[in-house]
């Protein structure tokens, strides 16, 4: 089976999706016999190269931030010029996986819902996805052993999902948080937006500036 | 004031009382998920392309205007770039409504949504998405849904004064 990771985050390095994708590849390496295809779709345009990897792939499965309710500007728009790209009625199974700073990983519903109904409009399948929530703090997560640790109930969503992409089929979105309590999240994202300010030389009271 | 974000080029839908339109004029950039206009240019973005402060913009309007192509259920590229690039109209700390997580405000006002997509062969799933996504936008902006409307073609927005 060949499989295309796609990083859709609009990060190079250090992303969140990266976090995602690296975790799911251990899933799919260990599972099966698969040939996997690393993308990324950082900007506006899908590269020839890109383009020409996805073209040798029966699954694609996204992975990308979600920026404001829906999926980051830059990878719509490379969904349209894959909408506009003759695919020869290739038959594609598309999942996702999406995540949000927010803790609840139900957020990102409606960012799967826009690549399945783009699942609709280029004729590919859609085979669910996964709303992550607390992506904010994936990349200090480190992988425990037997499913303990925050990330363990991150790591299961990416498992069963492997299971289904193995056998090529279709899940419900499923929406997980890091196990995590909510209230320690909120101020461990606060502390880390006044340490930022500071190490830019400005204060922690200009986080909240009015501009005219 | 009316603040109308728009992919059309050539916007020409009467606007009543005060309004700034926002519509492609040159070449914007994508929000590249640094987070400057929350920790170095607080509530401006740091890409210098003429579109860095709709996040201020935002902060002076009272009624926010979506006139978009509908793309598998979400606004065009042109105007989620736009989106994306002003966040800066909420403050990075995070506040608890209506028992999820989102963002604090940083202006006063209090923003009513409005949002008209047009485009042939809208699917109902689209529509449906589109609904869902005004109203997360508005519980994000601390705001209002005006109305949510679709269009087959631009040429059918023309008979409306916003």
């Amino acid at each position: 089976m060949r499989i295309a990771l796609i990083n859709g985050s609009p990060k190079v390095s250090n992303s969140a999706s990266g976090v995602l994708l690296t975790d799911l590849k251990s899933f799919l390496i260990t599972s099966s016999k698969t040939e996997i295809k690393e993308i990324n779709l950082h900007n506006t345009v899908v590269s020839k190269e890109a383009l020409e990897d996805l073209k040798n792939t029966d699954v694609w499965i996204f992975a990308c931030p979600l920026y404001v309710d829906g999926i980051p500007a830059h990878l719509l728009s490379c969904l349209v010029q894959l909408e506009e790209t003759d695919w020869q009625d290739r038959q594609v199974q598309i999942y996702g996986v999406v995540n949000c700073g927010f803790y609840e990983g139900i957020q990102a519903e409606f960012a799967l819902n826009i690549l399945q109904n783009w699942c609709t409009k280029t004729g590919f399948t859609w085979g669910g996805g996964i709303g992550v929530g607390g992506g904010g703090a994936l990349q200090q997560m480190p992988t425990m052993k037997n499913g303990h640790g925050p990330k363990a109930p991150v790591e299961k969503a990416l498992g069963t999902m492997t299971d289904k992409i193995i056998q090529r089929e279709t899940q419900k979105n499923n929406y997980v948080s890091i196990a995590f309590p909510r209230f320690l999240y909120k101020m461990a994202a606060q502390m880390g937006w006044r340490q930022e300010i500071k190490a830019n030389g400005g204060k922690t009271k200009e986080l909240g500036n009015q501009l005219e | 004031m009316k603040l109308i974000i728009t992919d059309i080029e050539h916007f020409n839908i009467p606007v009543e009382g005060d309004y700034k339109v926002i519509r492609p004029q040159g070449n914007i950039h994508h929000c590249i998920g640094c987070f400057g206009c929350w920790v170095k240019t607080p509530g401006k973005c740091v890409i210098h392309d003429g579109y860095e402060g709709t996040g201020i913009d935002m902060g002076k309007c009272t009624e926010l205007i979506l006139i978009s192509q509908c793309c598998y259920g979400s606004v065009s590229p042109f105007v989620k770039t736009v989106q994306d690039r002003a966040i800066s109209y909420i403050h990075p700390d995070f506040v608890l409504r209506k028992g999820e997580m989102h963002h604090k405000r940083r202006y006063k006002n209090i923003i009513t949504i409005s949002a008209y997509f047009y485009g042939t062969h809208i699917t109902e799933r689209e529509k449906e998405t589109a609904r869902n996504i005004i109203d997360a936008n508005a519980d994000n902006y601390d705001g209002l849904v005006k109305n949510v409307c679709f269009y087959n073609t631009i040429k059918e927005l023309e008979n409306m004064i916003l």
